[in-house]
């Protein structure tokens, strides 16, 4: 029994990998038509046995439909909440898993589970140790703390369940060892929101349908939302930060992802939104700043049914503004805020743009590069912005070249491009109506201003040390250039 | 500093080294006042707050009023604006000390009172380094002013890194500017030099070294290896490394320096950086000693 279970697990382990691995070895209709994927192993191994502690007693006698206030304090217990009960500790009552195993399995419908501090549970990565497992639909688990937790909230066709106010915090691990803060497993319309998940694995969704989520933060993990498979997922409000990937979509279809924070997910892939082969999406006004890529577009859109919409986003200060592939085509770019990435638009290995658009009508996007004018006044450049820098075009070629950005050989190149038009090399895109304002673009996630005072002193601490330097030499004593008796004077009279 | 080791061991009732101090600051003080109120000084001083003035505000507009920052073109262009002017300014500077003192025979003269060569290089590098720096910070601290007032959210840190690692180039090129200042007979021989070897650093060498990766097929270690040759190439390197603290901006050669050296990092670099102020400067006190006077 035990082999056919690590058996079960390892293949399940393996076509992970394999999907999640974005090297699009998979052919996702070949993974689509799998409709009998098993559920993770583990569902079918519901281990906590009703146990003697405090709180698996009151369950034990509790009754359907009831309230169980359960008392402040620290328990140290595995529970099993197998009665549509609600569950609340108050905000004070703490749950230790000490060190083992899952902590709370939830195998009735409608359960709620409100008010706990859950923390420490096991660490085998294999039996995907948990801090909460649900396998019931219409659960509600909300304004908890998870710390110190392998996984954290693992939701197994549990539908129309809510995860509400919890903040989950993994094991410091290597990622490679930290599980997943939040796992939905065929869990349609379950809502997610105002959430804190860091320092996991990942935040994910298989095969879960019309999932809300929303104002949530996840941080310093590996990618901060993760959907597998599925479709009609309203992203809205969020923030991630620090992880290796903020949004990553993959085989995922209607997707809308509206007024994110995705700032400095720079992992060894490291992009703010990655698409990979899906479809019918819409991203609209999200901050997009400091990653390595702010969108990563492979083989999106899938179809050809919509345009992939990308629309009113601030993309700035990324290594690279929006990377595509070559196979990507059919996505629409405007009224973006295009704003000093190191490369604004780039397509990895060779390839044109010429099947995606960066303008539709009047409306092009806003480019921090753009170096024409507007002379009718009409916030429309008056040139096609089509950037084209023989020194970006080697880069592409030649990607060692990046070792001389920012120097001025770099310029020299350029400069060459541009009084030889003939050496430089097509553009990569263009856009006609390129605009001349930012677009102003409203996040309800705050914008944290930076204070001036710190640089300020800083200023003034350079210009003191300069201004002092200088008041000093000119207060000394006058001498001329050529009074050399001055200067023959001073020096080593020996006494 | 080894010119302690001229003044006289034996005397004991007077300590040697005071004397031979007394003497490097009277001269670096004549230096410096000689700098501050010469026009190359003011005009560099100028220059560089001008041009640092046009690159903040023009990166303080790029961000659009959206509130956002990071590691853009404000810090890309005041690197690239220091690694332009910064060594122009300093080989400039040390070429024409020494030479132009000699052809007015203050050299000799000089060489005539009791204080050693080494003593009156010493002051004179000292006199120009004071005034390099008070020029770096005025223009730096201007910049970071105008950045704070326009509500850039650079951090403070990232300035203060920039104007250190500035500073440290300044001092390497000055050195390098004296030595050829030393090797000349006349100044404007001098300044020639300074001006083709600046051109060198800043253009030829990079120019060159593409032309490797592309002709040669430079293996990224190699290309690391040799781009740290560069002065130029490695205060860029380590402005980066300083104010961002990731490499892979620079692709596969800074992944692969962030991956193999990682913390020891700044250390490399500033072994690199030094060594173009302690080299120079030594090269010319040596040849200064043997050189003739007129």
């Amino acid at each position: 029994m035990k082999a056919v279970q690590a058996l079960v697990l390892s293949l399940l382990q393996a076509s992970l990998m394999a999907v999640t691995s974005a090297s699009g070895a998979v052919p996702p209709d070949h993974a689509r038509k799998t409709d009998d994927h098993a559920p993770p192993a583990a569902s079918r191994a519901i281990q906590n046995t009703p146990g003697s502690g405090l709180i698996s007693r009151l369950i034990r006698e509790a009754s359907e439909g009831d309230t169980i206030v359960v008392p402040s304090g620290l328990h140290r217990e595995h529970l099993r909440i197998d009665k549509t009960i609600i569950l609340d500790g108050g905000g004070r009552a703490i749950i230790d898993g000490g060190g083992s195993g899952d902590i709370v399995e939830i195998t009735a419908p409608g359960v709620t589970l409100r008010g706990f501090t859950i923390r420490n549970t096991g660490i085998d990565l294999d039996a995907e140790n948990a801090a909460v497992r649900a396998v019931a639909p219409r659960v509600v688990i909300e304004d908890n703390m998870f710390s110190d937790i392998l996984f954290g909230i693992d939701l197994r066709e549990s539908p129309d369940s809510v995860v509400r106010r919890n903040i989950i915090g993994g094991k410091s691990l290597d990622t490679a060892r930290r599980g997943d803060g939040l796992r939905l497993w065929r869990c349609d319309r379950t809502v997610i929101e105002d959430n804190i998940i860091h320092d996991g694995r990942d935040a994910i969704l298989w095969y879960s349908t019309g999932v809300v989520i929303r104002r949530n933060t996840g941080r310093d993990c590996r990618y901060g939302l993760h959907l597998m498979f599925s479709d009609d997922v309203v992203i809205d409000d969020n923030e991630f930060s620090g992880n290796s990937v903020g949004i990553y979509l993959m085989y995922s279809t209607g997707i809308e992802i509206r007024r994110n924070r995705l700032v400095r997910n720079r992992g060894p892939s490291g992009y703010g939104i990655g698409l990979k082969e899906s479809d019918r999406f819409v991203i609209s006004d999200n901050v997009i700043a400091a990653n390595r890529a702010g969108l990563y577009i492979d083989g999106s859109p899938f179809t050809t049914r919509a345009p992939g919409v990308i629309r009113r986003n601030s993309i700035a200060f990324n290594d690279v503004g929006v990377m595509f592939l070559p196979s990507a085509r059919g996505n629409e770019l405007t009224e973006n805020n295009f704003i000093d990435n190191i490369d604004q638009v780039r397509v990895a290995g060779r390839g044109s743009l010429e099947a995606n658009r960066f303008w539709s009508g009047e409306r092009g996007n806003f480019w921090t590069d753009y170096t024409g004018y507007d002379a009718d006044h009409n916030g429309v450049g008056d040139f096609v912005h089509e950037p084209s820098t023989l020194f970006e075009n080697l880069m592409d070629r030649e990607p060692s070249m990046r070792l001389f950005l920012f120097s001025p050989a770099q310029q020299a190149i350029e400069f060459v491009g541009r009084a030889f038009p003939s050496i430089c090399p097509e553009p990569k895109f263009s856009d006609e109506v390129p605009l001349m304002r930012p677009v102003a673009i409203e996040t309800s996630a705050a914008t944290r201003q930076a204070s001036p005072g710190p640089l300020a002193a800083a200023a003034a601490l350079l210009l003191a040390v300069g201004g002092g330097i200088t008041a000093a030499a000119r207060a000394g004593p006058s001498t001329c250039r050529r009074d050399q008796s001055a200067i023959g004077s001073s020096l080593g009279a020996i006494p | 500093m080894s010119v302690a080791l001229t003044a006289h061991p034996r005397d004991l009732s007077i300590p040697a080294p005071p004397r031979a101090w007394r003497n490097i600051l009277t001269i670096a003080g004549r230096e410096l006042r000689d700098a501050v109120r010469s026009r190359w000084f003011i005009l560099y001083t100028l220059a560089f707050a001008v041009l640092g003035l046009a690159v903040s505000f023009v990166s303080a507009a790029g961000t659009g009023g959206t509130g956002l920052s990071g590691f853009g073109r404000t810090t890309a262009g005041l690197i690239n604006l220091v690694l332009l002017v910064v060594p122009l300014m300093a080989l400039t500077a040390g070429a024409s000390s020494i030479a132009s003192e000699r052809e007015r025979g203050m050299l000799a003269y000089l060489f005539a009172q009791p204080v050693s060569r080494t003593e009156v290089l010493a002051g004179k590098y000292a006199g120009l380094a004071g005034a390099l720096a008070a020029c770096l910070m005025l223009g730096l601290g201007v910049c970071a002013a105008i950045l704070a007032w326009k509500g850039v959210a650079a951090r403070p840190a990232s300035v203060l890194w920039l104007a250190a690692l500035s500073l440290l180039l300044a001092l390497g090129m000055l050195s390098l500017g004296m030595l050829l200042s030393v090797l000349s007979r006349r100044a404007s021989v001098a300044l020639g030099a300074a001006v083709f070897v600046w051109l060198a650093l800043v253009l030829v060498s990079d120019l060159a070294l593409m032309a490797g990766v592309v002709a040669l097929r430079l293996r990224i270690e190699e290309l690391f290896a040799l781009s740290l040759m560069n002065p130029l190439q490695v205060f860029k390197m380590w402005s980066l490394h300083a104010v961002d603290a990731t490499l892979d901006v620079l692709g596969p050669a800074g992944l692969y320096a962030a991956d193999e050296h990682g913390p020891r990092l700044h250390l490399i670099f500033g072994v690199c950086l030094f060594a173009w102020v302690v080299i120079p400067l030594a090269a010319a006190a040596v040849l200064l000693a043997r050189r003739s006077p007129v």
